[in-house]
Formats: structure tokens, sequence, C-alpha cells
């Protein structure tokens, strides 16, 4: 279980404000808030939509969440496992696919994630198992041993994700996994994601994809200019906003009070 | 910790021998290209310098018949052949569209001069901008010929017939002279300020790319966000990084060094004189030394290289940077190659400049032991600190998450 608690994320900013950016509840003095006092849960056996437009600050949330930041106040933990106590704990404990992830091209798919699996150290024999497991279930065997830079997106896609859960990790976050791919490529993770959820996992799922959301999340937490705007199941989500498509009832949650 | 530097060094190594631009810096450019660049100009000078010595000069004389004696001189000597021009104002041009070689112009006056046995002036044209050639020497070391004749007879006719008087009477003090210094310091003194500067190069260029590959490539690929969330400390996979980066860096300066030493040892026997010499001057434990002090050129090289690359955003911003940093290598390494600069213990604690002035030191087989420690420890001290630098920088947000 995922458990954040008021957490808060700012950066200095290097240059002086704009007027726009005055006008703005993110910008404070010389800081720029990008993730302001934001608390939720994920449980486990659950997939929790996070919402926002860009800039809302999902990725830096998930950021903060993943230990790549460390956070300027508030906390979260994974299981009781606090991300600023615990880091290299936490990281064991999640398995993070951000948006911009890349690959190494010079590897193969295999050795790719074979690499992230030694990091995080699994033996040779186990890694195997794991990695020919993975690979069955993403129907990757064909393409294993090519190199990275020669594979679609759709592909390159797939290894990120078995990167990202080689190591059984409990909590998964995926920010826009589906970016990019064609629907053949983006129904296979979907499928993928769901089953996690059948496995027990805690899932934060980070999309711009409604239907998506629709489709797997059982509950969801909207951020607007970093600061938390809803969070609880769809049905409540349709009914606090009164619409009755999701798409109409996260445009009117991120157009309420503060907006620009 | 051992295993998780182990894993990073490998996968990083495994993807730098996979990539082409960094076998060239790290293989190809040290172990062919520059010996292969040194052997074509051995050649050329070697070539150059026959050709100059054998090769059969075209000349003029203006004014032959006043001075019968220097014409049937340079008719006798092997390697000349006249040419007729007209007028002294033809030579520059002659000269100049390789009609001749040079001229020599005697005037009137030689012919009465040379009778009343006085000093007579013969004006020697030629190109003195071409360096390589002989044409001055060969040309004066004819007039010489003439001009010793003429000083026996004119000696003689003054009372001075015995070779061994004359000898004295020129020369009455001669020179007699006691070099301290032996060969090998000689030609070390004088090429051995090369070698630091190309092992100090190569040691730099074996690294940058690799550097900026696996730091600000890293960043540009949007693979180094998902490597810095394994459970593996930051201090880890910036060592493994560094492993790699000094390794490539060593790797190179060792590969120019034997490559050079391979073909210095080949070619220096087919040529004589100074190279040859060079070559016999340096002997294993000089190499050992010079592979000794090119650690922590190598750990000073991969410590500043990993931090400015991991510091840029993409690898078109490292390259950038890394363009002023390659000058300031250079700059202290050049250093060695002043003849005004000597090792003392100022410049035994100038970083890189101290590397280079003891390469040269060792090569010229002077070096002082005492001064070597100190330019070990202090580049070993200065290397630390870059490498301390270098993981605390791998740390920050900032750094690493620049936009």
């Amino acid at each position: 279980m995922l458990q954040v608690k008021g957490l808060t994320k700012f950066f200095r900013s290097p240059r002086r404000k704009t007027r726009r950016q005055q006008d703005r509840p993110t910008h404070r003095g010389k800081v720029i808030y990008a993730v302001r006092d934001v608390s939720f849960r994920a449980e486990r056996g659950a997939i929790l939509g996070l919402l926002g437009p860009n800039g809302a600050g999902k990725t830096t949330l998930l950021r903060v969440l993943s230990t790549g930041l460390k956070p300027s106040a508030g906390t979260a933990d994974f299981d009781g496992v606090d991300i600023v106590e615990n880091p290299l704990e936490v990281r064991r404990k999640i398995g993070f696919l951000s948006d911009n992830t890349g690959l190494y091209g010079r590897l193969t798919a295999r050795e790719m994630v074979e690499y992230f699996g030694r990091l995080h150290g699994i033996n040779r024999a186990q890694l195997k198992h794991r990695i020919d497991e993975l690979f069955e279930l993403l129907d990757m065997t064909d393409f294993a041993d090519r190199k990275n830079d020669t594979l679609s997106s759709g592909m390159k896609r797939k290894v990120s994700i078995v990167r990202t859960l080689v190591h059984d990790p409990d909590v998964i976050m995926l920010d826009e996994p589906t970016t990019g791919l064609d629907v053949a490529a983006a129904e296979a993770i979907l499928q993928f994601i769901k089953s996690r959820k059948t496995d027990g996992k805690t899932v934060l799922f980070c999309t711009h994809h409604m239907h998506e959301v629709e489709r797997l999340c059982d509950r969801v937490v909207v951020l607007h200019q970093g600061s938390l705007r809803f969070q609880g199941s769809l049905e409540q989500m349709r009914r606090d906003t009164g619409q009755t498509h999701l798409d109409k009832a996260f445009l009117t949650l991120i157009a309420s009070e503060g907006s620009e | 910790m051992l295993h998780n530097i182990r894993v990073v060094y490998l996968k990083e190594m495994k993807e730098v021998l996979r990539d082409k631009k960094s076998l060239i810096f790290m293989v190809l450019l040290p172990t062919l290209i520059v010996p292969l660049m040194m052997h074509f100009m051995i050649t050329f000078v070697t070539r150059a310098e026959k050709k100059a010595r054998t090769e059969t000069l075209t000349y003029a004389i203006l004014g032959a018949e006043f001075l019968p004696e220097l014409t049937s001189q340079f008719t006798r000597e092997k390697g000349f052949q006249r040419v007729d021009i007209a007028a002294p104002n033809d030579i520059e041009s002659a000269i100049a569209e390789n009609k001749i070689k040079f001229a020599l112009v005697i005037p009137e006056a030689v012919r009465q001069q040379n009778t009343n046995s006085r000093q007579v002036a013969v004006q020697l044209y030629y190109n003195n901008a071409a360096i390589a050639g002989k044409v001055r020497d060969r040309a004066a070391n004819a007039i010489e010929k003439v001009s010793k004749k003429w000083r026996t007879q004119r000696l003689a006719e003054l009372g001075l017939d015995s070779p061994q008087q004359q000898k004295h009477l020129l020369n009455p003090i001669i020179i007699e002279e006691h070099g301290t210094a032996d060969t090998r310091e000689v030609i070390g003194a004088r090429t051995g300020g090369i070698l630091p500067y190309l092992f100090i190069i190569f040691c730099f260029l074996g690294a940058m790319y690799p550097a900026i590959d696996i730091g600000a490539g890293e960043k540009e690929r949007g693979t180094l966000e998902t490597l810095l969330l394994a459970p593996v400390p930051r201090r880890h996979l910036v060592l493994g990084k560094f492993l790699v980066i000094f390794t490539t860096g060593i790797t190179a300066a060792l590969l120019n060094l034997s490559s050079l030493g391979l073909m210095l040892l080949l070619k220096g026997r087919e040529v004589t004189g100074l190279l040859g010499e060079i070559v016999e001057s340096i002997s294993i434990l000089d190499m050992l030394l010079v592979v000794i002090i090119l650690i922590p050129t190598a750990v000073i090289f991969a410590s500043l290289l990993l931090s400015v690359s991991i510091y840029a955003r993409s690898f078109k911003e490292a390259s950038a940077y890394c363009g002023p940093l390659n000058f300031f290598i250079i700059l202290p390494a050049v250093i060695a190659l002043l003849p005004w600069v000597q090792l003392n213990w100022f410049w035994a604690l100038v970083p890189i400049s101290n590397i280079s002035l003891a390469i040269k030191e060792l090569v010229k087989g002077t070096i002082d032991y005492r001064m070597l420690a100190i330019i070990l420890a202090s580049s070993f001290a200065v290397a630390a600190a870059l490498l301390t630098f270098c993981t605390k920088w791998f740390q920050r947000e900032e750094v690493l998450f620049r936009k």
C-alpha cells in the first residue's frame, strides 16, 4: 500500500518571475511549487489513476515517490517504508516507468533487462527464469536478442515494462505507458496492467486517455497546478462534478477555483 | 558495493566496445593513425634529406671568366649542372621557376683582388625559404674547396709551408668540448617533450567520447533516470561509470605508448643518427614508470570528463564543454615542449604539467626520484579530490535533473 502525506516539492527559480508566473499560485517568491501538500492512498490490488493536465505536477510527484527527487516537505511510504528515510528499500519495492524512459540502444532487450535485474540483486538463475516468464507473457521472445535500437516503439515500450517489473515490485508506477503506441501495442499493455491488479499489486497509472482510466482504474487522483483537486472513485468524480462523461468531469475539476 | 560497481562497469564496457566512435578514439587512433603518420613522416623526412644531399643542382654563374678556377671546381663537382642565364636580373625569376637552384655572381673586380692576394667576394643567390634544402651548404662546400686551396697557397707564399704551421696560425686556440650530458639526455631534452604530449592527449581523447556517452548520452536517451531508481547507492553507479572512462583513457594512452614504442623499435633500426639513438634511449623501466604516472592522469581526466558530462543536458552540450576543456589539458601538457621549462619543485606541483615534465625527464634519464614521488603523490591527491567531487556532483538533483 502507498500512503502519501502532505507531499510538497518546489524548485528554486533561476530567473525572475514573469508577470504571468506571478499570477499563478504555483509560484511563491523565487520558488516554483511543482507539487503542493498532496495526500492520498493507493491500496494493494487496486489501480489508482493519476490525472492532470500537462504541467500539473504528475511526473514530479512520481519522481518524488520513486525517490528520484527528494520531497521539500511531507513524505510517503510504501507498506511503511519511508521514501526519505529508506530510499534504497523503497526502490526495491517499486517499479517506475517514466514517460520519457529510454533504452540502451547497443544492448539487446534481454541484456537490458538483465542489467536492471542484476542491479536489483537477483541471482542469475532466478533472473533468467523471471525474464523468460515476462518475455513470454508479453509475447517478446521473437525480439529478445535484438538490439534495442532496431526495435519498433511498441517493442521498446514492452522492453521498458519488463525492465520495470523484472524485480517483481509490489507497487508499479506507470507514466503514460501507451503514449505513441498503435492500437494493438497499447491493448497488449493495458491487458498486462490489468493482470497486475489481479496479482495483488498496487498500480499507479498516469494517463491523459480517459477511456483507459474508465477501463482500468478503481480510483483516481486529480492534480492541477501542483495541488490535489480530487480523489475518489470514478462514480464519485461524476457525482461531484455533475457530469456523466469522465472527460467532462475532469475538465470541470481543473476549471474550478484557482485555475487559470 | 563491488557487485554493483562490477555490474555497472561490465554493462558500460559492453556498450563502449559496441560503439564504433568510442573504438576509433580508444583503439584505432592511438594504435594505428598516429604511428602511421609518424611512419610516413619519418620516411618522408629521410627521403627528403637523402634527395637534398644527392640531387643534381642546376646553377648559373655570371662572371665565370673572372674566376675560372671556381667555375672549374663546380664543373668537377658531382651533382651540379650548369645552366646559362642571360643577366643578373633573371636570377630571381629563374630560381622561382625552379630553372636553377642557385646562382653565383662574380664581380669583375675579383680578378684584380685575387691577383693582389686580397679577399674576394662572390655572391650566392638561392631560395633561403627552402628549409629542407641543402643548396647553400653544397654550394658553399664547393667554394670552400677553392678557398682552402688559395689559403694554402697564400700562406706558403708568406713562408709557411708546413700544414702544421698553417693550422696553428689559422686556429691559435681550439676548443675541446666535454659535454657532461650523455647522448640520451641530449636527445631526451630535444625530443622528449613530444611523448608526454601525445600520451596525455590520447589519454584524454580516449576517455572523452565514452564519458560523453555514458553521462550526457544517458541523460539524453532517457535511461539515466531509470538507472538512478535502481536500488543502488549513487556513488556505486558513479564509480562504475568512472572506471569505464578511466579504462578507456588509460587504454588509449597505453596503446599509443606500445604502438609508438613498437614502431620506433622497428623503424629505428632502419634509420641512423638521432632517431635511432632516441629509440635506444628508452628502457623497459622507463616505460613502466611512464605507465604508473599515466594512472593518476587517467583518473583526473575521467573524473573531470564525467563531471562535465553528467552536468550537460545533451550529447551536444557535453561536446561543447569538452572543447574548452581539451584546451585546458593541452596547455599544461605543452609545457614540457618548451626548452626553457625544467622540472623543479614548482612545476612538480602543477597538475598535468608535472606529469608531462616527469615523462620528459624519464625519457632523458635524469628523473629525480624524490620529485617523481611528489608528482605521483600530488597527482593522486588531485585525482582523489576530483573523483570525490564527481561522486558528490552525481548526487545533486539540480545536476541530474537539470532543465
